[in-house]
């Protein structure tokens, strides 16, 4: 399988659908044009990322809000991380608050970055911006064939 | 205890009372006894000396008599040695006598009769020794044969016995008092015996009926504060859970708030984007088709659009910074607190260090007070309480005059009081409770702030087993008490932990 040839897809986790909006216009705005699928509740993606119709070695990076309303992203974190395959997918932790046993938590899990959602817009783009140069730089995953 | 108990106890009380006076009364009444007694008993034995030294009267006369008619039988003068004896010790005896019924109120005017009857018999004696010693023997018996000498004696006798029955009936009298007095004395001890075994019985009764109520008493007591402690325990597990409830809200309600700020924020910022490109249209339009932009757009893509969007982003911030604040006093709140000794002193001169600028900007002066007490507490905690009192006293001076800041220790009932006085402008005295209240603020909002840092003291020095406390007076300067125990309670551990270990 020629890994380099395929492209990252973004899995955004999220369920407020304003910030989603807002999410995918700025990795735009940024450079980011990877494709970007939505999913709105902690059951859906956890049906995607590990039910039966998943991709296999699919190289993937999540965007996961831990505030959800049907589970704690936490959960998801933590599941991701124990999946022999997907504990290698980067995972941006994108939250409302700066709890700082909560960051510790998610570190401690194991995610890429965590970011806390600012309400002043001109910082959030900066960080989605940073976001996608990262996301740039680990366009060629080193998956093991 | 009811009404009866009441009484009873009155009662039983009245009459142990009544019964210590009876005894009282019996106490000096048998000691009046007793000296009755001993003077009808020493009555007796005077009575009974009369009665010996009248015997002794007439036995010296007999003696006398004895010896008189010896001699007048034999002419011996050795006879005459038991006469002349009884004659000289008569008159002391009859003397001594006199003495006697006189001072035993006796009859005191048959004394001299006796006297003169004795007298009158010596001298017949006399009379017949008299004769027989001139020779006249004869006589001398013709003398005694004549009877004179008998008659004298019987009067003498008469006297004697007169004396001894008017004594003898005294006697007889004053034995009758002294028995009667004994008797009266043992009655009166027999009934002292009874009162005080009554008084005894009654005391007794009372005590126990006492001790009975005083452990009825007790019990009573005993099970309310039982209940009480059960009482407080369960009110404190509501208060706790109340506590816990109220803190998980403020976090879950500040943590969900700023979701739909995040979108406010951002899409204000996504029409910002927007209004750049129609302003750009607008100003094309109007160097190629002026007709087409009128007065209407011109305000609203000029004016109206920028300013609507220049409150919603003022708004937001603030609403922001709020959320910010209640969640940082959330987590705040969370927060195990860990005792480990704090040095008071040290504590204050790093804050004070860290005010150096602020200070020397406001012209201002931070005095420490030495002594200060060394506590087990949370340090973090500690260090802002103290932070915030010394921030607040720096911002708030009154530019009119010097600034003077001073914090002094203390020790006021039971806990260590740390005062931070300061000279500023003070806080009105309507104002002293709201001041701790979150988002409240005092004076003229020249400022900045959110009204935070004293809701957030007040909190902290709660949670630490301590207070906080302001006297003010507008224009004038305040005082800023803080109230320490010297070791933090131990906190509620289940609920720490249930909190700790609560998802974001």
């Amino acid at each position: 399988m020629n890994v380099s040839a395929q492209a990252v897809s973004i899995v955004m986790i999220e369920d407020d659908e304003g910030h989603a909006r807002l999410i995918e216009k700025n990795l735009k705005r940024a450079g980011v044009y990877n494709d970007v699928l939505h999913l709105a509740s902690g059951t859906a993606a956890v049906e995607h990322l590990f039910g039966p119709q998943r991709q296999a070695g699919a190289p993937v990076l999540v965007l996961l809000d831990l505030n959800l309303p049907d589970m704690s992203g936490i959960d998801i974190l933590a599941r991701l991380k124990a999946d022999a395959e997907l504990r290698l997918a980067p995972v941006i932790v994108l939250t409302t608050t700066d709890d700082d046993r909560e960051i510790r938590r998610c570190y401690e899990l194991g995610c890429s970055v965590y970011i806390t959602k600012p309400v002043n817009y001109e910082t959030f783009a900066q960080a989605v911006r940073q976001l996608g140069l990262f996301l740039a730089v680990i366009q060629v995953p080193p998956t093991a064939p | 205890m009811t009404w009866t108990q009441a009484a009873f106890g009155r009662i039983t009380l009245g009459l142990t009372a009544l019964g210590f006076v009876i005894l009282l009364a019996l106490g000096v009444g048998l000691v009046w006894l007793v000296q009755e007694t001993r003077s009808y008993a020493n009555a007796v034995v005077a009575t009974q000396q009369i009665r010996v030294s009248n015997a002794e009267v007439m036995a010296s006369l007999q003696d006398a008599v004895t010896g008189q008619r010896g001699y007048l039988l034999t002419r011996e003068p050795a006879y005459l040695a038991p006469y002349r004896s009884a004659q000289a010790q008569l008159p002391q005896e009859l003397e001594r006598l006199a003495a006697q019924v006189a001072a035993d109120g006796g009859l005191i005017e048959a004394q001299p009769q006796l006297r003169a009857a004795v007298e009158t018999k010596l001298a017949e004696l006399e009379q017949g020794i008299a004769l027989v010693e001139a020779g006249d023997i004869q006589a001398a018996i013709a003398l005694v044969r004549g009877g004179r000498g008998k008659l004298l004696m019987d009067q003498v006798r008469a006297q004697i016995d007169g004396v001894e029955q008017r004594t003898s009936a005294r006697q007889q009298q004053r034995s009758a008092s002294l028995e009667r007095s004994g008797q009266l004395l043992l009655s009166g001890a027999l009934l002292g015996l009874l009162v005080i075994a009554l008084v005894s019985f009654g005391t007794l009764r009372a005590a126990r009926s006492y001790t009975r109520d005083l452990e009825a008493a007790q019990a009573a007591l005993q099970h309310a504060n039982a209940g009480l402690e059960q009482r407080v325990a369960t009110r404190t597990g509501s208060l706790m859970a109340a506590n816990e409830e109220i803190q998980r809200f403020a976090y879950i309600v500040s943590h969900d708030l700023r979701a739909p700020l995040v979108n406010v924020m951002g899409f204000t910022q996504e029409l910002e984007t927007a209004i750049v490109a129609v302003r750009g249209l607008m100003e094309r339009a109007e160097a190629e088709a002026p007709a087409l932009v009128t007065q209407e757009v011109r305000d609203a893509v000029g004016e109206d659009i920028p300013e609507a969007i220049g409150f919603i982003r003022s708004s937001t911030n603030r609403m922001d910074r709020l959320i910010g604040a209640i969640l940082a006093l959330s987590r705040e709140g969370r927060r195990r607190l860990t005792a480990e000794p704090v040095a008071v002193q040290a504590l204050l001169e790093g804050l004070s260090n860290s005010l150096h600028h602020q200070l020397d900007a406001a012209g201002a002066e931070l005095r420490l007070q030495a002594p200060f007490p060394t506590l087990r507490t949370d340090r973090l905690a500690l260090e802002q309480i103290l932070g915030n009192l010394l921030d607040n006293a720096v911002k708030y001076l009154d530019p009119a005059r010097p600034g003077r800041i001073l914090v002094r220790a203390r020790r006021e009932a039971g806990l260590h009081a740390v005062d931070v006085v300061d000279n500023g402008r003070g806080i009105a005295q309507r104002d002293h409770s709201r001041v701790f209240e979150l988002f409240r603020r005092s004076g003229p909002q020249d400022k900045p702030g959110e009204g935070i840092g004293l809701a957030h003291v007040r909190a902290l020095a709660r949670r630490m087993g301590g207070d906080i406390r302001l006297a003010s007076r507008l224009g004038e300067g305040s005082v800023f008490t803080l109230l320490l125990p010297d070791v933090l309670p131990a906190p509620d551990t289940d609920t720490a932990n249930t909190l700790e270990d609560q998802p974001a």
